[in-house]
């Protein structure tokens, strides 16, 4: 199963502020820890939200809304995407992702749709043209 | 540059678990999804289960403390995302406008971090992790 494991973001990541030297040594130890087990499948750090812009569709129309964005516990600061065999192994994983500096964060875990969670509605066409898809993107990388 | 574009539903945060996109909005985005694709800046996508089917992690006072989805408290929860590479953020800004979104949906446009964003510092404490990152499925983009 595959989890999107959401570093939620706070005033530190929001005001562009960078982790001490200890704690990128141990999150890179942790991102070691993580490719050894083979769980890890992608890893990246977004820039705050005041370098960004929301869309939002009402009405038939797009407004174009440029950052920063309240509510910084709401929003996404980074993220991993983990191949694990449960719900449970991911939060075991989570709980030990080091925080040397005893800084106040949340990570939150949702697991990520696959071709088998959908029924019918699904057709063949349908997962014909997922599959092409995603053949393409794993042929760029 | 890369650009994260992170759909946000709108009632996606209550939404019970086992709840599916129907068919109709699938078959709209894996067309704006193919144009993505075929315009070469599409780098990774994927939809998320409801959050009534996850997990949030805090560590009050350095102990981890599990609370089961769904979140009374949030007002607003990532759908799905589209990861693509652009030369700048209005591109990415106009592929957003382009989706096939439904009424009071939002797309948030961030910017992803590459290393050389970082001081020189900082590069060489996380030297490793461009390594990891090719060692891991997916890696970044041209």
């Amino acid at each position: 199963m595959k989890f999107m494991i959401i570093m939620k973001a706070n005033k530190d990541t929001e005001a562009g502020v960078m982790p001490s030297e200890r704690a990128l040594t141990e999150m890179g130890n942790f991102n070691e820890e993580l490719v050894k087990a083979g769980i890890m499948l992608a890893g990246e750090g977004l820039h705050p939200s005041s370098k960004g812009a929301r869309v939002k569709f009402s009405g038939g129309k797009q407004t174009v809304t440029d950052g920063p964005f309240a509510e910084a516990k709401e929003l996404v600061a980074g993220f991993w995407m983990w191949e694990v065999k449960s719900k449970e192994e991911a939060i075991e994983w989570v709980k030990r992702i080091p925080n040397p500096d005893n800084t106040d964060f949340e990570v939150e875990i949702r697991q990520v749709f696959a071709a088998e969670d959908f029924g019918a509605e699904f057709t063949p066409e349908a997962r014909e043209q997922e599959e092409r898809l995603r053949e393409q993107l794993a042929a760029k990388q | 540059m890369r650009f994260m574009m992170l759909m946000i539903p709108k009632g996606y945060e209550t939404a019970e678990p086992g709840t599916m996109p129907d068919a109709e909005g699938v078959a709209a985005m894996m067309k704006y999804n193919e144009s993505l694709q075929k315009a070469g800046v599409l780098l990774a996508l994927d939809g998320l289960h409801p959050p009534s089917m996850g997990a949030r992690v805090t560590f009050p006072g350095g102990k981890p403390k599990v609370t089961d989805g769904p979140f009374a408290e949030a007002k607003e929860v990532l759908g799905g995302y589209w990861m693509i590479q652009v030369k700048s953020r209005e591109e990415a800004i106009e592929w957003a406008s382009r989706c096939p979104a439904s009424e009071n949906e939002i797309i948030e446009v961030r910017q992803v971090q590459e290393m050389s964003d970082f001081p020189p510092d900082v590069q060489e404490a996380a030297a490793g992790f461009a390594e990891l990152q090719a060692q891991s499925g997916q890696s970044k983009g041209a």
